[in-house]
């Protein structure tokens, strides 16, 4: 056996690696397909009767899987198994697909050993299972296809489909569907449900009474096999080989069937409503027939007219015509009855409705029959999705079962033996990559081996029927005897059921039969494509089709219940509102990131759309509200929709986690000088104008002070202000930083700008100073005036446009009725502005006044001279100016005698000089020079400090001191001691040589030189006077230090220049704060 | 006719037409029209003068006042300065003249024209007597606080820019004087002479009504201002009436006559049209009632710029009396 199976996965070269490859190219069938028939025909030449001595058991043994069940079937681990076989047997499991291969090389690769193998008569288990190895193939080549060509079709429409509506269901959000179906959509749901409720109401009580009835009817204790009870169909395929080896070790399982049989249905899982123990295939059909049906109910734009039975009322003559009258609704309830027992009745029932709805209707362009017809269309297609079973009671099954065991044992195909197997792998096969074409292909060989009854054995059965193999001794008496016989003759011919290949098929193949050789021909070829252009035959476009088919369920029932909330024609206000949903939020996110996937990432970043919705939706608390589902687009649900954030808005951070500033992208500076006024001309002239302005005010202002003191005697220090003008500087704003272009919308800001500009023009009129009510109603005037100008000319711009006149043209022109220019000048005329006020504003009162100041500056500037220098002036005489009219020699000769002649003092008219024989009469010059040097002392006597030193200064007393003190005379000696004393033994210091403020004021004497006041007191004394009057004072009344306040400042003065006062001030508080006060000076701190 | 008893200015209207334009004789009611609008004008004119002197604080108004009331008119605020300078050359060589005696009425009367005329005997006095500038109170000496005199030295050319209107007028009367006989001329001369103030000022007070206007009798210079004012007012209403007729004979000339109605006229009319001696057209009919009240009219229109502020509201733009 391990031999074998070296030499099965070594000796085929393409078999070893069939192994590893999953997918299998059909070059390679068709090769095994020639090997296959060799060695079958080799085989069938050496097979004797040793094969009936091959169980089954061993068969299945071989088959054994270790999976799941691994538990179980450890209990009933084969002693005999060689420890290589579970591998073998795991090996087989898991390329399950591939047995076939394994297989095929085996027979292919080694002819001889398996004819060895026959000949030895298979003794041993490894040969009998090698020997069941090699056999399989016989049927199993031939015998999947069939229920795997229609799975596959049935797999690959309702792919198609699905890949279809998936494709609709993405499409969805980038059309927009209006909404006017919905109402057609929301009434043929309600008709639906009724029929449902209808259906559901007549048949449940009958149909849970049946069930009874089929249970009660189903022997408790039924000792088939295990593979009996569970045959509902395909679901069971995890379980079949567990199931098989149970059979195999049923002496040492411990259990009784019934247990095992409950353990397996617990254990078992998708057990659908129609499963039932006792009616072996139909859980699988009905389920099948059960979506055939929903499907074509919910096509309710043609199928509304067959939903119902024809009423009377609307066709009297209707049953005269149609003897056998069907609808949809019948058929559920047949269905729910459980009334079907085949395919195929359910096909004809199906295709009555349609031929009655073609018969009764046979008017060809009546309305109906184009429903029926397509209608027909839609069952053709969704019928080879059912897959070919008839249900059976499982008694009668086994019955047969039995039959077949002990009656045709010896029948040269082996089919008890291959048929478990054989059925197990045709149920697995649709998942194998073999395509229809060569299941065609090779359906011919299988059939021209004279096994058509393997052939043509339907899946359900077949298994059923192989299961039972074993347990012919449990066959029960009460079988159907008439299915008995039907199933005698052949393994399987079970009534009805048909071929699904037409090659050795039913002849009288009727209309499921043609069914199935269309869609075989039909969508086995074709997938998706096919199914597309059988949908594009119809008159609607596909994609809406699709739509309105997927999303009728959901917009009948937001249509439904938009309808509730309304009363009549009106919103009914008792109603609960529509309220937004976090399910429907977090849908709509979903969506969206879906929609954003599919545009730009599309497949390849599939996952990490994925992946994102997820998380999107996560952060609205998923789970915390039910999530419906539904295929319709955003705009079926305004409510949910979450309004996009501005993305300037948004909180995004950069890989470090810092918050990146999404301000940067779109805050802008004020650009400057955007609220000063732009320098132009026209400005530059105002400004002008102004300074020129301020400068002869300045010259105004002098002329004004000189004026004021020719009249004035006095003058004040701040009698004139001076004017002292200040250059205009329009000032910018600060650097500020706006979010958005365009301009700035600070009403405040722009308002102090107007103002601005509002008293520049003020000033540049000629008033120097405005009051600020003047300039804010000026101001307000302005703007509204502006503001006005500016509506008007925005009223011009928005003028209704003209077409333009053009002769030839076809197409119209569309000209705005006034150029830029032309509404520029309308609004300025409107507003009582013409051009040439404008021109003479800028002549008249710019330039004009310019010229004007500018001569105005001159006579202020020649005014003021005139009136500082009056001798300048022209009009001054021969005294002022006009000393200079006739050449001035005087002032440079000095000579003004000349003008008065020589004769100045007349002594010629006296005679004189005769007299005195003088030779000149002119003043002689040392005269003159003389009085001059006189005249000039007499003025500056005043001011010379001293005229000279007449006499020596008398030697400067010698300082009295301690030392000193003996040199003095005796009887002054003690008060000069005492002073001394006082002083802190300082040097005594003259009175005159004191500070000024520390002299004794000298005596005056009056003119009457009698000395009458008595002489004051030195400062020192009378300190000391008042600060004893102060201390009185305080003593009393703490407040009052008028009387000390006045000496103080002197006192503090004093000390602060008399050094020696620290002795005496040790004794004397009062002094020492005062000293200390005094010495409070700016070195002293800063000291 | 029972108008044109209190009639006043006739003779003095006319002449001013003429002068203006005016060269065939109106009709009396046009006269009195002109005269009572005239007169109209005047009392608005006090009127506003006093309001304005009650807002300085003062009881009698000043010529400063009847200059703030043109202010906005720059050339007739110039030919009035002008006038007033002559007036003043004229005060000045009167008293002059009255000491050495001569000639002092022949040159007031070339005085009073301060046009084509005058310009002769003006600019002789123009060297004598040195022309005092009257300044406007609003012009750039009021800038300042300081009054300084004028100098000499410095030029003010802007005194010798004519107005464009003043030069225009001027310029026609030249046109019109230019092939006069002499005693064309003479009447011409006499007619510019014409003034409803001059040598008749208390008349003129009485017509106008200055003393129950005024609560203090205006001085000479302003009844002056106002004589030169009426004449102002008369040329321009003369000068739009003329134009209104223009344009109403140039309508009839282009639709036939349509004015007159009858067909015959218009024939006349067409075929007078090719005459190569026919009189001007103006020289034949003088200016109508019509046309006299339609440039009153089209001088009474509010400017743009008075109802400018009130666009885009409900209030609906009302003015008194506007001065022409």
């Amino acid at each position: 056996m391990s031999d074998d199976g070296a030499v099965s996965n070594a000796s085929g070269n393409n078999g070893g690696e069939g192994v590893d490859t999953l997918g299998e190219e059909d070059r390679r069938t068709v090769e095994f397909r020639e090997h296959y028939k060799r060695s079958e025909a080799l085989l069938m030449a050496a097979m004797g009767d040793g094969d009936a001595k091959i169980t089954s058991a061993d068969a299945l043994f071989d088959d054994d899987p270790a999976h799941s069940f691994a538990t179980v079937a450890a209990e009933a681990a084969p002693p005999t198994a060689p420890p290589k076989k579970p591998a073998r047997t795991i090996d087989e499991d898991d390329y399950g697909d591939d047995d076939d291969d394994d297989e095929d090389n085996e027979s292919n690769a080694s002819p001889l050993k398996s004819k060895g193998a026959a000949a030895v008569g298979s003794v041993s288990a490894p040969d009998k299972h090698k020997y069941s190895n090699i056999t399989r193939p016989n049927t199993d080549g031939a015998k999947p296809e069939p229920p795997k060509t229609t799975d596959e079709v049935r797999k690959k429409l309702e792919q198609d489909k699905k890949a279809t509506e998936d494709a609709a269901r993405r499409s969805f959000h980038t059309t927009f569907y209006t909404y006017e179906t919905d109402r057609d959509a929301m009434l043929e749901q309600q008709k639906l449900d009724e029929l449902d409720r209808q259906v559901e109401a007549e048949t449940g009580p009958g149909q849970a009474q049946g069930q009874n009835q089929k249970n009660g009817a189903a022997p408790p204790n039924q000792p088939g096999t295990l593979s009996g009870t569970n045959l509902g169909g395909s679901v069971n395929l995890t379980l079949k080989h567990l199931i098989a080896r149970i059979d195999q070790k049923r002496n040492m399982v411990n259990a009784t069937d019934t247990q095992l049989r409950t353990l397996m249905s617990e254990v078992r899982k998708n057990r659908s409503k129609w499963a039932n123990e006792d009616k072996v295939g139909q859980e699988e059909l009905y389920e099948s027939m059960e979506k055939v049906l929903m499907e074509l109910k919910a096509m309710t734009e043609h199928a509304g007219p067959f939903l119902q039975k024809v009423n009377k009322r609307d066709a009297p003559d209707y049953h005269q015509i149609i003897k056998h009258p069907m609808d949809i609704g019948t058929m559920l309830k047949k269905l729910k009855g459980l009334q079907y027992k085949s395919k195929k009745e359910f096909v004809d029932d199906l295709m009555l409705i349609w031929s009655n709805c073609l018969k009764y209707n046979g008017e060809p362009t009546h309305f109906l029959r184009k429903k029926a017809l397509h209608m027909k269309k839609e069952t053709d297609k969704l019928v080879p999705l059912i897959p070919d079973i008839v249900v059976r009671d499982r008694a009668e099954m086994e019955a047969e079962e039995r039959r077949t065991q002990n009656g045709d044992i010896g029948e040269p195909e082996d089919s008890e033996d291959e048929e478990p197997i054989m059925a197990s792998r045709g149920r697995k096969a649709p998942s194998k990559s073999n395509k229809s074409s060569s299941a065609a292909r090779k359906a011919p060989p299988a059939g021209s081996e004279g096994t058509p009854g393997a052939d043509t054995k339907p899946p359900g059965p077949v298994l059923n029927n192989a299961a039972s193999n074993l347990k012919n001794e449990f066959l029960r008496a009460d079988s159907d005897a008439p299915l008995e016989g039907s199933i005698n003759g052949f393994s399987t011919p079970p009534p009805g059921s048909v071929t699904p290949f037409g090659a050795n098929g039913v002849p009288g193949s009727n209309a499921p039969g043609s069914q199935v050789d269309f869609s075989e021909l039909d969508g086995a070829g074709t997938n998706m494509a096919g199914l597309g252009v059988v949908e594009d035959a119809d008159d609607n476009d596909l994609e809406y089709k699709t739509w309105k088919l997927i999303t009728k369920k959901d917009r009948a029932r937001i249509a439904s219940e938009r309808h509730r909330r309304f009363k009549g024609d009106a919103l009914d206000p008792e109603q609960p509102a529509i309220l937004r949903s976090k399910a429907g939020m977090r849908r709509w996110l979903r969506r969206r990131k879906q929609a954003e996937d599919d545009k730009y990432l599309d497949p390849s970043a599939g996952p990490d759309g994925k992946d994102g919705a997820p998380a999107a939706a996560e952060t609205l608390a998923e789970g915390i509200e039910e999530e419906d589902d539904r295929d319709l687009p955003d705009y079926y649900d305004p409510v949910c929709a979450i309004p996009d954030v501005n993305p300037r808005l948004r909180w995004v951070e950069d890989s470090d986690g810092q918050l990146v500033e999404q301000s940067e992208d779109f805050l802008r500076v004020i650009p400057k000088g955007a609220f000063k006024a732009p320098t132009g001309h026209l400005s530059q002239k105002v400004e002008d104008n102004m300074r020129q302005m301020q400068d002869t005010r300045k010259i105004c202002a002098k002329i004004g002070v000189v004026k004021q003191m020719q009249l004035q005697a006095q003058m004040y220090q701040n009698q004139f202000q001076k004017y002292d003008p200040v250059p205009f500087v329009e000032q910018d704003v600060e650097p500020m930083v706006v979010t958005d272009d365009g301009p700035v919308m600070s009403k405040t800001t722009c308002r102090a700008a107007l103002q601005r500009s509002v008293g520049k023009i003020f000033y540049h009129a000629g008033f120097e100073e405005f009051q600020p009510s003047a300039l804010e109603a000026i101001t307000d005037i302005a703007s509204n005036f502006f503001s006005q100008l500016a509506t008007t000319l925005q009223l011009y711009g928005e003028f209704p446009k003209v077409p333009e006149e053009r002769p030839t043209g076809d197409e119209i022109v569309w000209n705005s009725r006034f150029t830029e220019e032309e509404s520029i000048l309308h609004a300025l005329d409107k507003n009582g502005i013409d051009m040439e006020g404008l021109e003479s504003y800028v002549k008249d009162d710019v330039e004009r006044l310019g010229t004007k100041l500018l001569g105005m500056h001159e006579r202020m500037k020649y005014h003021l001279a005139e009136l500082l220098r009056p001798a300048l002036d022209s009009n001054a005489g021969a005294d002022g100016a006009g000393a200079f009219n006739d050449g001035s020699e005087q002032f440079v000769s000095g000579d003004f005698a000349e003008d008065f002649g020589e004769d100045y003092f007349g002594f010629r008219e006296l005679g004189l000089d005769q007299e005195f024989g003088l030779a000149q009469l002119s003043v002689p010059l040392h005269l003159l020079q003389n009085r001059m040097h006189h005249a000039y002392q007499a003025q500056h006597a005043n001011t010379t400090t001293s005229v000279g030193t007449l006499m020596d200064e008398p030697a400067t007393f010698e300082p009295v001191t301690t030392q000193s003190i003996t040199q003095e005379i005796g009887i002054i000696q003690g008060f000069f001691l005492s002073k001394l004393h006082d002083h802190g033994d300082q040097p005594l210091v003259e009175d005159d040589n004191l500070p000024a403020k520390q002299r004794f004021p000298k005596p005056r004497l009056p003119p009457t030189g009698k000395i009458s006041s008595p002489r004051k007191r030195p400062i020192r004394e009378q300190q000391q006077l008042a600060r004893k009057k102060r201390k009185l004072e305080e003593s009393k009344d703490d407040g009052n230090a008028n009387a000390g306040s006045k000496p103080m400042p002197t006192s503090i003065k004093k000390l602060k220049l008399d050094p020696p006062a620290n002795k005496d001030t040790a004794g004397d508080p009062e002094k020492d704060d005062a000293s200390a006060v005094g010495m409070m000076s700016p070195e002293s701190i800063a000291a | 006719m029972a108008d044109t008893k209190t009639a006043k200015y006739r003779q003095e209207i006319q002449q001013m037409m003429f002068v203006s334009g005016e060269t065939a004789e109106p009709a009396p009611e046009v006269t009195f029209l002109i005269e009572q609008i005239v007169q109209q004008q005047v009392q608005e004119m006090l009127r506003e003068c006093t309001a304005l002197a009650t807002r300085r604080g003062s009881r009698s108004i000043s010529t400063d006042d009847l200059m703030m009331l043109i202010r906005h008119d720059k050339a007739k605020i110039s030919r009035l300065r002008t006038f007033l300078q002559w007036k003043d050359v004229r005060r000045n060589v009167k008293d002059s003249d009255d000491k050495g005696g001569g000639d002092a009425a022949e040159l007031a009367a070339g005085d009073d024209i301060q046009g084509v005329g005058a310009s002769g005997p003006a600019a002789d006095v123009g060297k004598k007597a040195k022309r005092t500038k009257v300044d406007l109170v609003w012009d750039v000496q009021s800038f300042f606080s300081e009054v300084v005199p004028p100098r000499d030295d410095i030029e003010d050319e802007e005194e010798e820019e004519m107005n464009y209107a003043t030069i225009q007028r001027l310029r026609n009367a030249d046109e019109r004087t230019k092939d006069m006989t002499r005693d064309e001329y003479v009447h011409w001369s006499d007619c510019r002479q014409a003034s409803f103030t001059f040598r008749k000022a208390k008349r003129f007070r009485e017509w106008a009504g200055v003393g129950v206007i005024l609560e203090t009798k205006p001085n000479d210079d302003t009844i002056d201002i106002l004589g030169f004012l009426t004449f102002e007012i008369v040329q321009t209403l003369t000068e739009e009436a003329l134009k209104v007729k223009a344009a109403e004979d140039l309508y009839k000339k282009k639709t036939g006559a349509a004015g007159g109605g009858d067909e015959g006229s218009a024939g006349r009319k067409r075929k007078r049209e090719t005459g190569l001696f026919d009189m001007p057209d103006e020289a034949r009919e003088p200016v109508q009632l019509q046309h006299v009240k339609e440039a009153y009219r089209r001088l009474q229109k509010l400017p743009n710029k008075n109802k400018a502020m009130l666009a885009f509201t409900r209030t609906m733009p009302k003015s008194g009396l506007r001065l022409i």
